[in-house]
């Protein structure tokens, strides 16, 4: 800092001078202030030396004493977070599908039903369990993604069309040999669901989706069990993640798996499987494999890492077509192979929704025999689009089964795919009759068993029962035509019962979750609703502090006790202790009602717990009647807050989310803008109202990022990324890191500037060492488009890769290594001098006294932001930075128009928290989640390090909203503020609650509307991303916020002593 | 330490000089003519409005631009006949008249022709602020500039220029309008409403309901001349004289 500027200017609020003949000095001096034993006051030294110890004591009391307080107040956010979990756990396990698993597996011995006719070697795994085995062994090909659209003619000119024409190809020119129809996969769209479908038969459940990091084995029967128990061998070649499924089940050292997760890896694991899959089909290796998985994974990774319309795709689609066109001409007759998708992807290459593109995969069937037929002529002709008949991805299951004579597994819920049972000529009807038979009978028992389990009568309705004895009636007469179509009615039938069946929802447990959520927001509403004795933070009376701290001094013991002080540990307390009647009372309830679910005990505790923390707060003086609205700042937070989550259930305002948030930060804006015209002194004036202009400017210039869902289509264009098809920056883009290093710690610096702030560490922590770390951020991403458009043909990717991973964990490291370290020890960003008083006095001047608080704390949402900025890609990272820029507008924006106390200015930061999370490239949907960017500081995946990194990617804006939450109580405090830590703590309490009224309210739309159409595209993807939302902020604003700012505290009351 | 001097300090008195603590409502002239105009320039309004709604929904930008021209008629017209011209007001309310002391006609109050005449031309200067307004609220930048270029003006006749004739460029009665501090009237009132009913009209846009009239900016006008039209009623009578923000130092 100049000093020219240290002598401009009255004394005020931004620095503290004190005259050295003043009488307050003195007090001041030994009070608060071990820097100024120079100041020459003239005492008794014995008596100031009792004094000094004294004081000594008073503040190490105050300092044990404050960190006891701050630990009850993490107790009260753990406690509350617990709270919130167990709402969104009771909620979730109502609502998300559940299925019971049945233990029952098939056998060859004992068909569903008897069986019609004889056949060479019937009833044995080498003749064919249920029916005649048309094949000995199958190659089973899994590419993943492989979208129907990737396998067909397409009149245009997209890298991803026309690349892999092989398929169909051979199903026209010699469709007795090959089939190829749309493949139509069952929600969630994620690799682990699809396989159990494709293995077991029957339909996933929600709930598995999470689980897609780690894959649990199945136990339930499918067809691997039924290969194996019949003493087949099977090989597996690719994807690990089918021996997270099947441990154990696959042929040892000629099985060779790859790590599935490296997105950034195209060629690895398709290079194993084509290298070893070739040698498996040699005459001498035939004997080692009945079953030949081979799963490959590059289409997949290079619609992540690139989107569909990339080079890469294009190169990877014709490898895949030489690579199939290579087995067929290695297989025997005696082989079936299946080139299969296990889903498709949408427009930017990601999966795991249900939109159209993500569940259209393809199915294609070759024989070298001559083997398929087709019933229609016009069936010869595979279907131009996945919309004309498509089959279901579980239909494979009984068809492999009949095919390799195994038992259908006895789960299976598929029926037999036509084509491959119809006989050469078409018309084998009673072939076609017996597998639908079969299979439908094999379907028929598993209902019985699985109403049997659950203890119910088949609820199945009577025209079920018709269809199945038309059937049969058919089958007796040998109509065989008429049996085939109705057993497969009966299978089409049951399937969709099943499916509305799995949907039903416990809604006992759904009520009971936002009950838990509804209680535990009233009682975070009044928590952050201002009571009387709330303005404690506002006393803050210099001469009122010192006549307090000398009676403090002289009598140890009257230390007054206020109310904020011992409030956190009253709510513990009678939290835990209504917690343990609740359990007792809850259990016996369960017992009581004949509902015998333990885990209703936990919902009473919950309960119960909130209720008892409730009545002591309101015994201790807040009342309900606070939490209504007493100010335009008041009404407009519960607008901003309420219109939005009635809003979610619209499926139009959940879609349009993004845009409404805008419009919100708009009408903010606007307010404070005109609200700024009553500030009387004219210079505050005029800030307010630029302040505001800047914020309403920036959120508009953020806006332009944006990254539209399928649903916005066609009044949305993406910006994210190049193209609307693509999942790389464009070049132009990577100019805005760059422009991010220059100019966001400039921007820092004009807002620490006015305050006297820029002092101490904050020159060089922000203007060198964050500016240097942000440079690298914008490195890293130079050198991830060098890799991904290979600028450099020379270098290996492979060296471009590491210097980009390592140049990224070291701005990592930065951010929250050194950053935190530096935060932990930095002393206040002030500036200490003497200079002469123009009476001639010696005059001590502090530098940055009235922001103390505030600009040391901002070094730590600085650090996240710099985190965050590096793992949201070029657009994102500008994303940030605009909406931190946004934040420090609102804090002087709260500072100017006194609104530290209100809620308006936590509900502003959820509102921009989650403005950043969709301008950062995200949408409330699953397919948005981006897994590549676990790959930006590690080569692979590793846990707990890359959950995180997806995490922090993920909710970046939340995140950097709730470590900038305590500027609220803290920008432009100084340090004889009291209760800093209550102030952070009640506007915390304003802040979750406005993300507690979101997840409650998705969650209670979600279920309210849990037979709308749009459930699981917009209703239970919001209602997801409201829910870890909440818990993220819960957490982050106990690890980030509070221990923020006890970390600054401590830093600031060892300089200028303790105050409380 | 007091806190930072930006915080308003409720002990410290308004500042007598503060002219928008003092700015009167813009009082209708009581001559039969403003009167009957008052309640005539709603129904022309809202008939016009009526009567054109199917073209909007058809064509937006050529009913817009059709009905520009008529409706600054109308505005000027009505701000001719009833409102008081910027600068005779302050006179008038400066002085009280004493019980039975006649009115005298006033020779120099401003030219009402240069002012209509100036609202216009800062009416027009002032469109493409609130266009800019518009865009910072999430409409469309680069494309449906016509419409809301159109929009604007359509906005800134109902709402802002009664408000130019009736207080000219007076700055402490524009702080007192920017900062809602300005007492209801026909005016004040007319220009809050149009600004909530445009706001308001935002709201059915996103609905999935793929109806003609949710394009934009049609649900925006039509919260405009609602909002227009209800706040100048309310804002003429029941809240004649009421303030949104009591005073200049008002904590909240």
């Amino acid at each position: 800092m100049a000093p020219s500027s240290r002598q401009r200017s009255t004394p005020s609020s931004e620095y503290k001078a004190i005259a050295g003949q003043n009488a307050r000095a003195k007090h001041a001096k030994e009070a608060e202030d071990a820097t100024m034993k120079d100041a020459g006051i003239p005492a008794d030294k014995a008596e100031s030396k009792a004094l000094e110890l004294q004081r000594k004591a008073l503040e190490a009391r105050r300092k044990t004493e404050y960190g006891r307080r701050w630990w009850w107040t993490v107790g009260f956010w753990t406690w509350m977070l617990c709270i919130h979990a167990a709402g969104i756990l009771f909620f979730t396990s109502g609502f998300l599908l559940t299925r019971l698993v049945l233990d029952e597996k098939s056998s060859c011995a004992v068909p569903p039903v008897d069986l019609p006719s004889s056949w060479n070697g019937r009833g044995t795994v080498g003749g064919g369990c249920w029916h005649p085995k048309s094949f000995d062994r199958a190659v089973v090909v899994v590419i993943d993604a492989l979208r129907y659209d990737f396998t067909v003619p397409v009149q245009d000119n997209a890298p991803f069309h026309n690349a892999f024409p092989f398929l169909h190809e051979t199903a026209v020119r010699s469709p007795e040999h090959a089939v190829l129809r749309p493949f139509i996969a069952d929600p969630p769209t994620t690799t682990l669901q699809r396989l159990k479908g494709l293995t077991t038969g029957t339909l996933p459940t929600f709930i598995d989706a999470g689980s897609n990091f780690a894959g649990t084995a199945i136990d339930e029967d499918n067809l691997l069990m039924r290969m194996k128990d019949a003493g087949k061998r099977i090989v597996h070649l690719g994807d690990d993640t089918w021996l997270s499924l099947f441990p154990g089940y696959f042929e040892a050292n000629i099985s060779h798996a790859y790590d599935s997760f490296n997105v950034w890896d195209l060629h690895t694991v398709d290079n194993g499987v084509i290298e070893h899959l070739a040698p498996l089909l040699e005459d001498r290796q035939k004997g080692s494999w009945d079953l030949l998985i081979g799963h490959l994974l590059g289409v997949d990774h290079a619609g992540h890492r690139y989107g569909p319309d990339h080079a890469a795709m294009t190169a990877k689609l014709q490898q895949m077509d030489e690579f199939i066109r290579d087995i067929t001409s290695r297989i025997d007759e005696d082989t079936l192979l299946v080139v299969m998708g296990d889903h498709g992807m949408d427009s930017k290459g990601d999966h795991g929704g249900e939109s159209d593109d993500e569940v259209e995969a393809a199915l294609w069937m070759y024989s070298k025999r001559p083997f398929f037929g087709r019933t229609e002529p016009e069936h010869i002709q595979p279907p131009a689009t996945a919309k004309i008949r498509p089959v279901n991805q579980i239909d494979l299951v009984p068809t492999l089964a009949l095919l390799l004579g195994i038992p259908i597994p006895y789960n299976n819920l598929g029926g037999p795919i036509e084509e491959a049972f119809a006989g050469k000529q078409g018309n084998a009807w009673q072939n076609l009759a017996a597998v639908s038979r079969i299979t439908a009978a094999g379907i028929r028992r598993y209902q019985g068993s699985y109403f049997a389990a659950r203890g119910v009568e088949s609820s199945a309705p009577n025209h079920k029962t018709d269809i199945w004895n038309t059937a049969e009636h058919s089958w007796g007469t040998k109509s065989w035509r008429d049996a085939y179509r109705s057993f497969r009615e009966y299978q089409h039938d049951t399937l969709s019962v099943c499916k509305g069946l799995w949907a039903r929802f416990d809604v006992p447990k759904m009520v009971t979750g936002i009950t838990i959520m509804g209680v535990a927001l009233v009682f975070l509403l009044v928590y952050s609703s201002r009571g009387e004795d709330d303005d404690f933070a506002a006393a803050e009376d210099s001469e009122l502090d010192l006549v307090e701290k000398k009676l403090e001094l002289r009598d140890f013991q009257s230390d007054s006790s206020p109310s904020y002080k011992t409030r956190h540990k009253s709510i513990v307390v009678a939290a835990l202790v209504g917690a343990v009647p609740g359990a007792v009372a809850g259990a016996t309830l369960s017992f009581l009602t004949g509902l015998d679910d333990l885990s209703y005990a936990g919902a009473a505790a919950a309960l119960a717990s909130v209720l008892a923390a409730l009545a002591s707060m309101l015994g201790a003086g807040k009342r309900v009647a606070d939490i209504l609205p007493t100010s335009v700042w008041g009404w407009l937070s519960v607008i901003f807050t309420v219109s939005q989550s009635v809003g979610f259930a619209s499926n139009s305002y959940t879609i349009w989310e993004d845009s409404i948030l805008l419009f919100f930060l708009t009408t903010f804006g606007v307010v404070s803008a005109v609200a700024s015209f009553s500030i009387p002194s004219a210079r505050d004036r005029t800030l307010g109202v630029y302040h505001s202009v800047v914020f309403i400017v920036l959120g508009r210039v953020a806006s332009f990022s944006k990254l539209c869902r399928e649903e916005q289509m066609p009044y949305c264009t993406s910006t994210y990324y190049a193209s609307a098809s693509s999942s790389t920056s464009a070049v132009w883009q990577l100019v805005i890191p760059f422009a991010v290093a220059l100019m966001l710690p400039a921007v820092i610096k004009s807002f620490l500037v006015p305050p006297r702030s820029w002092e101490g560490l904050g020159p060089t922590w922000i203007g060198t060492i964050y500016r240097t770390g942000l440079f690298m951020a914008a490195t890293y991403w130079v050198l991830d488009a060098a890799d991904n458009s290979n600028w450099f043909p020379s270098l290996s990717s492979h060296a471009l890769k590491s210097i980009g991973v390592y140049l990224a964990q070291l701005t990592l490291a930065l951010a929250f290594v050194a950053g935190t370290t530096a935060f932990i020890w930095a002393p206040p960003l002030v500036s200490v001098f003497t200079a002469a008083s123009p009476t001639g006095a010696k005059q001590l001047t502090i530098l940055g006294y009235g922001n103390a608080h505030g600009a040391r704390y901002l070094l730590l949402p600085l650090n996240i932001l710099g985190a965050c900025i590096l793992l949201s890609k070029p657009m994102g990272g500008g994303a940030l930075a605009i909406v931190f820029w946004q934040i420090m507008s609102l804090m002087e924006i709260v500072d100017l128009n006194s609104l530290s106390g209100e809620a308006i200015g936590p509900v502003m930061l959820g509102l921009i928290g989650n403005f950043g999370y969709f301008k950062t490239g995200h949408q409330a949907a699953l397919s948005s989640i981006q897994w590549d960017s676990a790959f930006i500081p590690l080569f692979s995946i590793r846990y707990p390090w890359s959950p995180v990194v997806v995490a922090l990617n993920t909710f970046a804006g939340q995140i950097i909203a709730v470590a900038a939450l305590p500027l609220i109580a803290l920008w432009k405090v100084g340090p004889k503020r009291k209760g800093v830590l209550e102030s952070t703590s009640r506007a915390l309490g304003a802040l979750v609650s406005f993300f507690a009224v979101e997840s409650m309210a998705t969650m209670a739309w979600a279920g309210h509307l849990r037979r709308h159409l749009m459930l699981y595209r917009v209703f239970s993807p919001r209602f997801m991303m409201g829910a870890a939302v909440l818990l993220t902020v819960d957490l982050v604003g106990i690890l980030v916020a509070l221990t923020g700012v006890k970390a600054n505290t401590l830093s600031v009351s060892e300089v200028f002593g303790w105050v409380d | 330490m007091a806190g930072p001097p930006s915080k308003p300090n409720p002990t410290q008195p308004a500042k007598g000089k503060d002219s928008h603590a003092l700015l009167q409502p813009v009082l209708i002239h009581t001559t039969p003519v403003a009167q009957a105009g008052r309640y005539l320039h709603l129904l022309v309004l809202l008939g016009l409005f009526a009567s054109q709604f199917s073209s909007l929904v058809e064509d937006p930008v050529r009913t817009l631009q059709n009905t520009l021209p008529l409706v600054a008629v109308i505005q000027v017209t009505y701000a001719s006949a009833c409102l008081p011209v910027a600068g005779s007001q302050a006179t008038r309310a400066a002085r009280k008249l004493r019980p039975g002391e006649k009115r005298k006609q006033e020779h120099m109050g401003p030219n009402p022709y240069v002012a209509l005449f100036l609202s216009l031309v800062l009416t027009t200067l002032v469109t493409p602020a609130v266009h800019l307004a518009f865009v910072l609220f999430g409409a469309p930048f680069l494309t449906h500039i016509p419409q809301n270029l159109l929009l604007s003006a359509h906005l800134s006749l109902l709402a802002l220029f009664p408000l130019f004739y009736a207080h000219g460029v007076d700055s402490g009665a524009w702080r007192a309008i920017g900062g809602a501090m300005a007492p209801f009237d026909e005016t004040f009132g007319g220009c809050a409403g149009a600004l909530l009913g445009a706001w308001l009209g935002a709201i059915p846009i996103p609905l999935d309901w793929d109806r003609e009239w949710q394009k934009w900016p049609i649900t925006i006008v039509c919260g405009l001349y609602a909002g227009y039209a209800l706040g100048k009623v309310l804002g003429g009578s029941v809240l004649l004289g009421k303030r949104m923000v009591t005073n200049a130092v008002k904590e909240d």
